[in-house]
């Protein structure tokens, strides 16, 4: 049996109130390629994070190459052998492929001679090596994105990194792209390299993968080789057994149709051809997988990305949204999935983030009216239980679920008739995510179509009236919701039956 | 569980009052020392010139701060003003318009100079800065060639100069416009919609579009109307020399971007206000005047405000920096023993 | 878009320098138009005194050119080429040899370069605000203590002792010096391709183990340095020394390097097209003469070429970054 390049032993990490791992082992061999797997939120990319150095654990031990290791920063971890490979490349995108490798590779001492014959020849050497056809001489920003991925391997492989990560590489590529990326991978493999890959495309791990962990709530679920497992029961040990929370009951009887999308599609964001209707009292979700479209779908109904294609129908009248005072004019509200970069304005007071959404309904003739905010604020910090000590207390003194009360106020106060809400639990508290998911239900009851975009497939399961599933920016299916969870996940992964609407 | 962190003050509202109270304080020595120094400083007089000779500069600061709140920056309004000072004396003595249109010309020329800064920085995204320092060039430049460096225009009517030279009710015959004008921008700024989304602009520009504000017309507005301001700014300077002439307002830009920064206004944006401008204004007006009656040459005020806008800047962000390193230090001294005697 | 090795050579080389070529292009339109239109622009010796006139500003454009690669700003560089050259010129008066006058108008340079650098890179703060407040602060410091009096230069220090024309070529034999150390220096020494990662993405560059606190500092030292030798080329030719000099001349370097082509946001942009930029601009005056159009349009003119050329960029990222 192959060395153990690295041993990861009961890691535990926690972010303020969430514990993101518990107690996780892992292990990976030289000449293996180690997949990792799990749902949105699992754990995979904090164990990266300190698998990288880039995040200490609380507690466990690491192992890099037969010695433990302790306080591991990102430089000794470089240092060490681990590289990571991450979905967005961060190479300097003004600068050449040979000058971007160079920069990783070189000593940092300023002055010295650049052999830029030199630099072309490693990077040429390098990107033959990984089978790439990319000149050294191109400047990084005309290259595609699979194409910077490559060089970023290339980086990886010059500074003889031992330990290979690769965060969802094939995510953007095409067809023939990925077939050149695994031939890439495996010759990493053949030539005594770990590489731990990540990925939600089933059929990718079982034709490259030797061995393959799933993490589900921050534990591993299990180590299994490739070929003693398939993918069934892959996808049940992804989603559990059991959803653990209780969610408040679907009360609400679905009225009439208040949005509805016929062939919706947007060529600058990638969402193509979708087709649903959402009626009022009723909670949709969209499930699927980070980057299937979803926050883009929304932000296309926003106006914020307009939509090329296809029809709107608010309440049977074609309309376009064309910018988000449309949208708010129309009745659509967007709650953001970046709370603390979109969602509230962090420096500013509660009532001011509250109100910011109904200016001109609230403040007829643009004049500010003190007493007509303070008021709604109140209201809404009473009707959502918003913790805080008044209508002054900036936003970001809050914690992360009352934050997310506000920006739902914000976006309540604009009376919608469509609310479409993403990722609204996420990086929240227990206490604070049942209360968000009561608040919504409520809405639901009082007659809002409710969009629902969460990676967390309980919440989509448990809180959901239909789930529609998207995949590579097309809706792929519309189930029922009581589906259960393997259901849901093979369509997000497109596994399934496709398109059973 | 989260509890809602009852300790923390609001930050937001504090520092801006804050910074606003050391300026008033500031001010407040300032008056004392020169008033002790200097025998006519305090007198009613003396006090009408420091207003008399600020309004200017007090106009072009107060149009600069929705621009700098929204975290842009306009290097243009003193070439602007040099600008609508020459198209104003043309007007009037050239093409022979009655002075209120010419004036009312003027106001509109400044508006539209605003509106070139406007759609260059919001229709093709152009960092302000390059922007404004393109038509800094420019609206000097056409000044310059309009007047070939050297027609001065003279010879306003005393009915003109009215405006800028005599009293009205004891008091500047500007100072009622300025006084207007500052009153209108607080009103603007602190009490509408517009100022409170020059604000989240600067803040969080993204943010703002999330919470569907118009994003790109609300900073045109603000640069629209600060041209128009320096339009106003260029009639009233016009009246109080009694002439027009090219270089008009050069290095304004400066002296009015250092008051609005020492009136407490962020230069990232989000934090500021008007009545922190006009303390700015009037920290740097007393400087100058009362460094004069101390008997002190007129460049230790420049030297000064320079050195100040320095401090202005600085202490925010060492006092931040401060913490920071204090924070890190402590951070670096307790976890060490942790990880290696943790592992089973 | 994959651009192949063989054709990578010429065309990658017209696509990617895009920019400087187009800036090439223009001043040998205008060179052209002005051999056709107005012949008498090409006398030796008026040319050789406008080359020699902007020697000094050369200088400073390649300095500020590395300042705004590595996306900073520095526009109190007009205030330090004062402050430099009054310092050379009293000590000069006082009968210093020249070579110790030189070291110490570069010395006087670096150290204001330096508090520039200090108060951006140590504090970060923003550059723009930073040398502002420099700019006036060094200004009015310059005119307190000199009380807008000349200096008097000692005979032997005009042209370096060397007679006009060979002073002459001297200086923008010194100049072309300096921009092609400066350029060869950007291309092949790695701190200057450390300047180009730092203006790219200083967070992406902390990353690749550089250190872009020092490397902001040091453009901005560097800025001072070449500041006070340009005030240096400055002095020599002309018998005093005003202490209103380098009024403006910040925008006129900053514009060179706009106009140039490189990014104001940083990380692009070479000394070559800098060079061209410079010389783009400083042919404008003369060819309004020659053209008898009013040069009172110079300063007009110049404002919308960089208008012109930062619309260019505009459209340019707007294109790519789609």
């Amino acid at each position: 049996m192959p060395p153990h390049l690295l041993e990861l032993r009961n890691i535990t990490k926690s972010y303020l109130d969430v514990k993101a791992l518990r107690g996780v082992d892992f292990d990976l061999r030289a000449g293996e390629v180690h997949a990792l797997l799990g749902e949105n939120g699992a754990g995979k990319s904090t164990l990266i994070k300190v698998i990288t150095g880039a995040h200490a654990p609380d507690d466990g031990t690491i192992v890099i190459a037969g010695e433990t290791v302790s306080g591991l920063s990102p430089d000794a971890a470089r240092r060490l052998g681990v590289a990571c490979i991450y979905q967005q490349p961060a190479l300097f995108p003004a600068l050449t492929v040979a000058e971007n490798i160079a920069l990783r590779l070189e000593p940092a001492s300023g002055f010295r001679k650049v052999d830029w014959p030199a630099r072309r020849e490693r990077a040429a050497g390098l990107l033959t090596r990984i089978g790439a056809d990319i000149s050294p001489e191109t400047e990084v920003c005309r290259l595609s994105m699979p194409e910077q991925q490559l060089v970023e391997i290339a980086c990886a492989l010059g500074a003889g990194a031992r330990i290979v990560i690769m965060d969802e590489p094939t995510a953007s590529l095409t067809q023939k792209e990925q077939h050149l990326l695994f031939a890439v991978v495996s010759d990493l493999r053949d030539s005594g390299v770990g590489v731990i890959y990540i990925s939600h495309r089933l059929d990718e791990i079982f034709s490259l993968a030797d061995r393959v962990t799933v993490l589900r709530d921050g534990e591993s679920v299990g180590t299994n080789p490739v070929d003693e497992i398939n993918e069934s029961a892959l996808i049940q040990m992804m989603v559990g057994r059991e959803v653990a929370q209780i969610y408040p009951p679907s009360e609400s009887e679905p009225g009439e149709v208040v949005l509805s999308l016929r062939e919706v599609g947007c060529a600058a964001s990638g969402v193509k051809g979708v087709s649903f209707d959402v009626r009022a009292g009723e909670v949709f979700g969209l499930a699927g997988l980070v980057g299937a479209g979803r926050t883009e779908l929304a932000r296309i109904l926003f106006g914020l990305t307009p939509a090329d294609a296809g029809e709107i129908r608010l309440r049977d009248a074609v309309v376009t949204v064309h910018s988000p005072r449309d949208a708010v004019a129309r009745g659509i509200a967007y709650v953001p999935e970046d709370r603390r970069r979109h969602g509230v304005v962090l420096e500013m007071p509660i009532a001011q983030n509250m109100t910011m959404a109904v200016h001109r309904i609230l403040f007829p003739g643009s004049w500010l009216r003190f007493g007509a905010e303070r008021r709604l604020t109140l209201d809404y910090i009473r009707d959502l239980a918003v913790k805080a000590w008044g209508p002054e207390a900036p936003a970001g003194s809050l914690s992360g679920g009352n934050q997310q009360k506000v920006s739902l106020a914000r976006w309540l106060a604009t009376k919608p008739s469509v609310l479409i809400m993403d990722e609204p639990t996420q990086g929240v508290d227990v206490g604070a995510k049942s209360e968000i998911h009561r608040i919504v239900r409520g809405l639901a009851k009082k007659g809002l179509a409710v969009i629902l975009i969460s990676s967390d497939l309980p919440e989509v399961l448990g809180m959901s009236d239909r789930i529609g599933v998207m995949r590579g920016g097309r809706l792929t299916a519309v189930l029922p919701g009581k589906s259960s969870a393997s259901t849901v996940m093979a369509a997000a992964l497109g596994q399934a039956e496709k398109g059973a609407a | 569980m989260s509890s809602p962190a009852p300790a923390p003050l609001p930050k937001t509202r504090r520092v801006p009052w804050s910074h606003e109270a050391v300026l008033f304080l500031l001010l407040g020595m300032e008056w004392f020392y020169f008033n002790s120094v200097g025998a006519r400083f305090g007198s009613i007089d003396n006090t009408f010139d420091i207003l008399r000779h600020s309004v200017e500069i007090g106009l072009l600061a107060l149009a600069l701060t929705p621009i700098i709140l929204s975290g842009g920056i306009d290097l243009s309004v003193g070439s602007l003003l040099g600008l609508c000072a020459i198209v104003f004396g043309k007007l009037w003595r050239d093409a022979g318009v009655p002075i209120p249109v010419a004036a009312g010309c003027t106001v509109l020329l400044g508006a539209l100079a605003g509106g070139l800064n406007a759609t260059l920085i919001t229709w093709l995204r152009l960092p302000p800065l390059i922007v404004t320092l393109g038509t800094y060039s420019l609206f000097r430049g056409i000044a310059e060639a309009v007047t070939h460096g050297v027609d001065t225009f003279t010879n306003f009517p005393s009915s003109f100069l009215f405006l800028g030279q005599e009293r009205w009710m004891g008091m500047p015959a500007q100072a009622p416009i300025f006084i207007l004008v500052a009153v209108a921008m607080w009103l603007f700024v602190h009490r509408t919609t517009y100022g409170r989304s020059f604000r989240v602009i600067g803040y969080a520009p993204e943010g703002a579009a999330y919470a569907g504000i118009p994003v790109t017309r609300r900073l045109a507005l603000a640069y629209v109307l600060a041209g128009a301001i320096v339009g106003l700014a260029s009639i009233i300077y016009t009246a109080r020399l009694g002439q027009a002439r090219a270089d008009a307002g050069t290095g304004y830009e400066l002296l009015a971007i250092t008051a609005v920064v020492l009136g407490g206004t962020s230069i990232f944006g989000g934090i500021g206000s008007i009545h922190g401008t006009l303390l700015g204004v009037a920290a740097i007006a007393v400087l100058n005047n009362g460094l004069v009656h101390a008997r002190q040459p007129r460049e230790v005020a420049g030297l000064l405000t320079g050195a100040l806008l320095l401090i202005a800047l600085s202490m925010n962000t060492v006092t931040a920096k401060l913490s920071l390193w204090r924070q890190r230090r402590k951070a670096r001294a307790s976890p060490a023993p942790q990880p290696p005697s943790s592992s089973p | 878009m994959k651009a192949d090795t063989p054709v990578a050579g010429i065309a990658g080389g017209l696509v990617r320098y895009s920019r400087e070529f187009s800036v090439a292009f223009a001043l040998l339109a205008v060179l052209g138009g002005l051999a056709v239109l107005a012949p008498s622009f090409y006398q030796p010796q008026p040319l050789l005194s406008l080359v020699t006139r902007e020697a000094p500003t050369l200088v400073i454009a390649c300095g500020m050119a590395l300042v705004i690669i590595g996306r900073q700003i520095d526009i109190s560089v007009g205030s330090q080429f004062a402050v430099c050259a009054v310092c050379a010129g009293v000590l000069a008066s006082m009968g210093w040899p020249t070579p110790v006058v030189l070291l110490a108008s570069i010395g006087c340079g670096v150290l204001m370069g330096s508090i520039n650098g200090l108060l951006v890179a140590g504090l970060g703060l923003p550059s723009i605000v930073v040398t502002l407040a420099t700019m006036v602060t060094w200004r009015e410091g310059l005119r307190w203590l000199r009380q807008g009096e000349f200096v008097n230069l000692p005979d032997g220090l005009q042209w370096f002792g060397l007679g006009q024309v060979a002073g002459q070529w001297s200086l923008v034999a010194t100049s072309l010096v300096i921009l092609v150390v400066i350029a060869l220096a950007m291309r092949r020494m790695a701190a200057g391709r450390f300047i180009y990662a730092v203006g790219a993405d200083a967070e992406a560059a902390r990353l690749a183990g550089l250190r872009p606190h020092w490397v902001t500092f040091a453009t901005f030292a560097l800025l001072g340095g070449l500041a006070g030798l340009a005030a240096m080329l400055n002095l020599v030719q002309s018998p005093q020394v005003d202490p209103k000099m380098g009024t403006g001349l910040e925008l006129k370097a900053i514009a060179a390097v706009v106009v140039g082509g490189v990014a104001i946001s940083g990380g692009r942009g070479n000394l070559w097209g800098v060079f061209a930029g410079l010389l783009l601009l400083a042919t404008v005056s003369p060819a309004l003469t020659h053209l008898r159009i009013e040069a009172y349009w110079e300063k007009a003119i110049q404002g919308t070429i960089i208008l012109l050329a930062v619309i260019a960029d505009g459209l340019r990222t707007r294109k790519t970054g789609a």
